[in-house]
């Protein structure tokens, strides 16, 4: 036990050794990415929409926006990431030949995707604070947990991904078709209450409107506790399902 | 050390490994030859649990790779038969990172990498990135890598494939090396000169079967005792006239020569004189022609 939990932080540490020779690059999306939706969105369109539910446009966007962070950076480096360093760099056949097993690759890989989701998390919504788009940035230390609770389970449908796909273009398939659909209709941009039921009802089965709901309590200060005992329980009932399943499928594809 | 009892594995339909019986004693150098696909890479995967079997026994260490290859992968080291090294991390980066995997105390880790950099002749290139790395360097960095958890069972799945001679007879003093230094070794290989080099005991296997066990001596001996003459394929017609009506010669060619064997070298002197032919070579059996006498004629219909 003991001994897994301290490859699952080798794990980590190798992950973090390895982005942070290219932390610009890698950084990249995560700043322009929510800077550019706040510039075009809530600049230019937020000039029409001035009452969102009581709040300016710009409010409305900033919760969604900080945990859709925490969406992308896990779930392109369990997919594509993933994907590279099994297929191509054979990085977990020379791991599998030390005492690292599957469990540990695949929790190694899910903690530092969690860990990445958190801190970008918090890095967003320090930013969006500054522009005075938090009512109480005292609350910024608990978007680790959202962003932590949002980038397990993507990273674990990432897995997944990675375990399906034949070759590294089939991804795209699965970003246009649910990642991408997923982040348009998970609350960020309107409320979804608006929309038909089946839509309102496929979307709550994904990890993504919980961790948006979460934010959005954080954010404007508004039932935190009452979204934290609901949407966050069905963050971590998704987030063990997919988790497993996730592994299941990759111990297949490492062991023959 | 390691004990299969009818072991088989099969992917789907086609069967990798077939009940192959073997027992590998503690500090052997042993030897698993065989053409493509005969299933040597899929035994090796098989000790340390990244295949699993269909049915059959296998122990290591006394341990079941099914159930506690951690328990068994704590004991071995393993040069792979791609180097799979971290591209993106220089070859302290790598070396360090696989000491904090295999469980070298954090104290001892430094000194670990370094003396083993230096044993391979690396120290020199604890900076570089990998991917500036010769290939024959990133062959011996595997092998750092393999030897940093001090193992007592050392997996060499074909190491020295595609490396110039002097790296390879580099390598061989190494292995040697370890194994008077009481290392176990399995080693797969596809040259036979490097297997009679090494090994003190091998299989050869063939779709999957054990066609062939024993020292590399007792094996020439059992299946092409003697000498070969190698002649030139213009002297085919002749050759095979001759030895139309002589059932103690044995020959075969392959898209360049012709191997005559006798079983000494007076009769191949004699024959060839005799008759005028020229050899390009005379030569002690070795290995390679068990080899291919053993799983040749199928090779040539497959290749």
């Amino acid at each position: 036990m003991l001994e897994s939990f301290r490859l699952y932080l080798h794990i980590v540490l190798r992950n973090w050794t390895v982005y942070k020779k290219d932390l610009i690059a890698n950084i990249s999306p995560t700043v322009a990415d929510p800077a550019l939706v706040m510039v075009s969105l809530g600049l230019g369109l937020g000039a029409y929409l001035t009452n969102i539910e009581g709040l300016t446009y710009m409010q409305f966007l900033a919760p969604g926006l900080t945990v859709a962070t925490a969406l992308f950076t896990s779930f392109f480096e369990s997919s594509y990431g993933f994907y590279v360093r099994m297929t191509y760099e054979n990085v977990f056949k020379a791991m599998l030949t030390t005492p690292i097993g599957v469990k540990e690759i695949v929790i190694g890989e899910l903690l530092w995707v969690g860990l990445k989701g958190a801190v970008m998390s918090v890095g967003v919504a320090i930013v969006l604070s500054l522009f005075g788009l938090m009512n109480n940035p005292w609350l910024i230390p608990s978007l680790l947990i959202v962003g932590f609770l949002v980038a397990l389970p993507c990273g674990a449908m990432g897995l997944l991904a990675t375990a399906m796909v034949r070759n590294i273009n089939q991804f795209q398939t699965i970003y246009s078709f649910i990642i991408a659909p997923l982040y348009f209709l998970s609350g960020i941009f309107f409320p979804i209450e608006q929309m038909a039921t089946p839509v309102r009802i496929a979307a709550e089965f994904f990890p993504l409107i919980h961790g948006v709901r979460l934010a959005q309590a954080l954010f404007w200060e508004k039932g935190i506790l009452e979204a934290f005992a609901y949407n966050g329980s069905i963050l971590v009932i998704q987030t063990l399902i997919l988790c497993i399943f996730a592994y299941v499928k990759i111990r297949k594809k490492l062991i023959l | 050390m390691i004990t299969a009892k009818s072991l088989s594995k099969k992917f789907g339909a086609f069967t990798a490994i077939d009940t192959i019986d073997l027992h590998l004693k503690s500090g052997e150098v042993f030897g698993l030859l065989g053409p493509n696909g005969a299933g040597k890479s899929t035994f090796i995967n098989m000790i340390y649990g990244t295949t699993q079997r269909s049915s059959g026994e296998l122990s290591v260490f006394n341990f079941d790779p099914k159930e506690q290859s951690r328990s068994i992968k704590k004991r071995l080291g393993v040069v792979t038969q791609d180097n799979a090294l971290d591209e993106s991390l220089t070859v302290l980066e790598n070396m360090m990172l696989y000491c904090a995997f295999v469980g070298v105390p954090p104290k001892e880790q430094k000194t670990r990498v370094n003396e083993l950099l230096e044993y391979m002749n690396l120290a020199h290139k604890k900076d570089a990135r990998i991917q500036t790395l010769s290939g024959g360097m990133k062959r011996r960095l595997v092998f750092v890598r393999a030897l940093l958890g001090k193992p007592e069972l050392l997996i060499l799945d074909e190491p020295t494939t595609g490396l110039d001679p002097a790296v390879r007879h580099l390598l061989w003093g190494k292995v040697k090396e370890l194994h008077q230094s009481g290392t176990t070794i399995v080693l797969t290989t596809h040259y036979m000169h490097e297997a009679e080099v090494l090994c003190n005991r091998l299989v050869i296997l063939n779709h999957g079967k054990i066609v062939a066990e024993g020292t590399p001596q007792k094996m020439i001996q059992d299946h092409t005792p003697g000498y070969v003459g190698i002649f030139n394929l213009d002297d085919r017609l002749q050759i095979q006239t001759l030895l139309a009506n002589r059932s103690d010669l044995s020959f075969y060619e392959d898209s360049a020569n012709i191997y005559l064997r006798t079983a000494t070298l007076t009769e191949l002197t004699s024959f060839h004189t005799h008759h005028g032919l020229l050899p390009l070579q005379i030569r002690p059996s070795n290995l390679e022609d068990v080899f291919l006498k053993l799983t040749g004629q199928e090779l040539a219909s497959d290749a």
